[in-house]
């Protein structure tokens, strides 16, 4: 489907922020969307994509529903140098960025913060307000801040990295602006995540005054705390003198402070903030969330067509053990190609095989293939690309995952629901999901084996124990048991008809409750 | 007063001197002494002014300088006046004065802040307990981690690996990001070397890059990155490429060779590379300890004894010190 086949409306329900998810990339996540907007096909859901490149997508990975009657896309860093910014010196609006400096002042507050700043920055960060992209590049407000920061509180010797870095980091927060001008008229918004769609979120639900729904599946400030962690582009300019070698560098704490206060004001403004287990819901409250407004929805699958799968499967365990999922480092791919080794060392006849896309990051895809080459797994591991579940399931005999970070894995439920156990890392709620969470879940038994993260030995053992045939099937039996009992997908359907019913009737706030349009100071004037 | 008006002025003096001789006919001592005052009075005032020209470019007494341009202009008829206004009008293509300049007050460097960390260094006196200890802050235990990044991978690998089971994520994801980025290092340089090996077009260059190789898979032993059935595909790596470059006069290839053969548990072979590390060359502090280790192995004790013991003719075996004082306790 070309973008310009994309549906249009003038209005519509439900708006769902997706950044880097459906219908462009395959996954869990986009997997979820797809059956959210599938069930409810009452509502009329307008979809807002955010991604970084054009070029970094292909074509949609989904079809639409019937029920999805609008969809745009934004490609933050195709779209940044876009519209025609006016290059020329200028003053700055003072008052403008005497809102700005409280709000970073409101940032550097220990404790809650109040971001009252924020709101008052909403509006006007839009097309036509006082704090635009042209002042934020090119007035000599904006140069004073940057420049006063840098001498207060920059660490890095680095004036002109620091500069580009607070330009780079800022700049998608205009476009962002942009879009929530633009978006046509909703009832109520749902974003899947914090970072920049939960900011797009922010700042439609402050300057519309409609609600909005937060249904977080990793924790995203988390993601992104590993992928800085892990980052190899961020500088350190500190020379042997200046540098503490127990500091990150500026930079690197930047970038992670940038989407932690993403994460704090998309918290601010959503009700209700969903998390799909107890541990992330507890880590929503830690990091901002107001947690009367918290719960856990998990995930739910189509039990009646994949347990259909169970039928089609061989009469002896495959000694397949098959990841499904992108090839991506949050999955750590790698422990699975090093376990493999170590597994055909004692099972020669086993194979390991990758289930997923390997577009998203092609230079760690090629890294997993050198070593998956280097330690000569030969043709006994095969990287597939994108499979049809219902075509793979049949054909592997554990599902294996061996994230670093994961919530409450769909890939996990549905080998369950078609009869395959799991082995799994001890992330997000894996460990609820093999061993059980009460008492009575408990007493299912254990529907596959869980390890701890990046121990290729244990990993390896462990699916050993588990392709044992007596092993396997008791498996396979809790797993059924326990997919059927817990993570139907009616239960979540029935949760969210209740979120969706209550955000959909709920009054638009007036404009004196939308709040952000006006300052504090002003609405102190105004009494 | 200006340069040009003492300009003017010299001039008009030495024109009335002049003129004096000129117009007037007589021979009178009078006229002789008037022109002489005038004259003297046009040479005074020129020296002032080249003086102030000057403006201290002529190093010593201003006296003295002032003196000799006098008596140049004064005392030498029509030439000295001459070349001293010469010398005026070339003054400035001189060089500049500032290459004299003298020393300058300077008011205090303002502080920099990137001198300046805000937050005190940990002391890394007992990290490892530190950083496991599950009760001590997360974030102290975090900067602790982050402080690691410089230490030697083989003490820290084993750290970091154990931090993977922390109870704190945060800590796990960034013990993982660390170990992570150390093996991505050694596995890329391991495949490119691969690939050089592979494409190698002389003997030569096929064997330097097995050597490397052998360095690069050793070195995945050395950090502590390998573990389990890991290391020991890594060691069977590390020896295939070693026997393809190993080259008879290197006692250090020797020693790593004896290494890998000890790792893989092939005692005998180990032994006899070890001697031949020595045989080339290699001090006994070098290799016997993996002697003695192969000698326990045996339990031959008498041999472990005398292999440590051999090691007290050499200075400096602090590390070995408790090892050697418990054997000839023994």
């Amino acid at each position: 489907m070309s973008e310009q086949a994309f549906p249009k409306a003038a209005e519509a329900d439900v708006a769902l922020l997706l950044e880097g998810t459906f219908p462009y990339v395959s996954g869990g996540v986009s997997s979820w969307v797809n059956q959210i907007i599938r069930a409810f096909p009452h509502i009329r859901f307008a979809l807002v994509f955010l991604g970084s490149r054009r070029s970094d997508y292909g074509e949609p990975r989904y079809a639409l529903p019937d029920n999805v009657v609008h969809l745009e896309t934004h490609f933050m860093h195709d779209d940044l140098g876009r519209h025609g910014i006016e290059v020329a010196p200028r003053a700055g609006n003072m008052e403008a960025f005497a809102r700005v400096v409280a709000l970073h002042e409101a940032f550097r507050q220990k404790g809650t913060p109040d971001l009252s700043a924020f709101e008052a920055l909403a509006s006007e960060l839009m097309p036509g307000g006082s704090l635009t992209s042209e002042d934020f590049l090119h007035s000599e407000q904006a140069w004073g801040f940057i420049s006063a920061n840098y001498r207060r509180f920059c660490t890095d010797p680095s004036f002109v990295d620091y500069f580009w870095t607070v330009r780079i980091m800022h700049l998608p927060l205009w476009m962002l602006a942009r879009v929530a001008k633009e978006l046509i008229p909703v009832r109520a918004l749902h974003t899947i995540s914090t970072g920049y769609a939960g900011f797009l979120g922010a700042l439609l639900a402050r300057s519309r005054g409609i609600p909005l729904i937060l249904s977080e599946h990793g924790i995203y400030t988390k993601e992104r705390k590993i992928d800085l962690y892990q980052s190899e582009w961020i500088r350190d300019n500190r020379n042997v003198f200046q540098k503490d070698s127990t500091e990150l560098s500026y930079f690197r704490t930047m970038w992670i402070h940038f989407f932690e206060w993403l994460g704090r004001m998309c918290y601010d403004a959503a009700d209700p903030i969903i998390a799909l287990y107890e541990n992330n819901r507890l880590r929503q409250v830690a990091d901002g969330a107001r947690a009367e407004r918290t719960f856990n929805i998990p995930n739910g699958v189509a039990i009646g067509r994949l347990s259909a799968l169970r039928a089609k499967r061989a009469d002896h365990i495959p000694p397949v053990l098959c990841l499904i999922g992108r090839v991506v480092p949050i999955k750590d791919v790698k422990t699975f190609i090093r376990a493999m080794r170590i597994l055909l060392n004692r099972m020669p006849e086993a194979e390991g095989w990758i289930a997923g896309p390997e577009d998203e990051d092609p230079g760690y895809a090629r890294e997993c293939r050198e070593l998956a080459e280097g330690l000569g797994l030969g043709d006994r591991f095969r990287f597939l690309g994108f499979q049809k579940i219902d075509e793979l399931m049949p054909k592997i005999g554990i599902t294996v995952l061996s994230s670093i970070s994961e919530a409450l894995p769909l890939v996990i439920l549905e080998g369950y629901a078609a009869g395959v156990p799991a082995l799994a890392t001890d992330v997000g709620s894996c460990r609820q999901l093999v061993y059980g969470l009460g008492e009575e879940d408990r007493a299912l038994g254990a529907a596959g084996r869980v390890v701890g993260i990046a121990d290729p030995q244990a990993f390896a053992e462990a699916a050993i124990e588990l392709l044992q045939p007596d092993n396997w099937h008791a498996a396979q039996a809790a797993g059924i048991a326990r997919v059927e009992k817990y993570y139907a997908d009616y239960m979540m359907f029935d949760r969210y008809r209740e979120v969706y019913d209550r955000a959909l009737t709920a009054p638009v706030a007036s404009a004196a409750e939308a709040a952000p349009l006006r300052c504090p100071v002003h609405r102190k004037e105004g009494g | 007063m200006s340069q040009l008006k003492l300009a003017c002025l010299a001039l008009l003096f030495e024109l009335s001197a002049g003129l004096q001789l000129l117009v007037s006919r007589s021979q009178s001592d009078l006229l002789f002494v008037s022109f002489l005052l005038t004259h003297l009075l046009a040479s005074a005032v020129l020296a002032s002014l080249v003086l102030l020209s000057l403006h201290g470019r002529v190093p010593g007494s201003r006296r003295r300088t002032w003196l000799f341009i006098f008596s140049l202009s004064g005392f030498i008829p029509v030439l000295g006046m001459v070349g001293v206004l010469l010398g005026l009008v070339c003054l400035p293509l001189l060089p500049a004065p500032g290459s004299r300049s003298r020393f300058h007050s300077l008011s205090l460097p303002a502080l920099d802040p990137h001198e300046y960390q805000q937050t005190g260094a940990f002391r890394q006196a007992g990290l490892g307990q530190f950083l496991r200890n599950d009760r001590a802050p997360v974030e102290q235990r975090l900067r602790a981690l982050v402080g690691l990044q410089n230490a030697p991978a083989r003490f820290s690998s084993p750290l970091l690996r154990d931090l993977l089971s922390a109870s704190s994520e945060d800590l796990r994801l960034l013990a993982y990001g660390m170990l992570e980025t150390r093996e991505k290092r050694l596995n890329t340089e391991i495949h490119t070397w691969r690939l050089a090996w592979q494409d190698a077009g002389s003997e030569t260059a096929r064997r330097a890059a097995a050597r490397r190789l052998s360095a690069l898979y050793w070195e995945t032993i050395y950090q502590e990155l390998a573990q389990g059935d890991l290391r020991r595909h890594a060691a069977e790596e590390s020896l295939r490429f070693l026997e393809a470059s190993l080259e008879d006069a290197d006692a250090s290839l020797h020693l790593r060779h004896g290494r890998l053969l000890h790792e893989l548990g092939r005692n005998e072979a180990a032994e006899a590379a070890y001697r031949r590390a020595i045989e080339l060359g290699l001090p006994a502090p070098r290799v016997n300890p993996y002697l003695a280790e192969l000698a326990f192995l045996r339990r031959d004790f008498a041999e472990v004894r005398r292999l440590l013991m051999s090691l007290r003719e050499y200075p400096d075996q602090r590390r070995l010190e408790p090892v050697l004082r418990f054997w000839s306790e023994a």
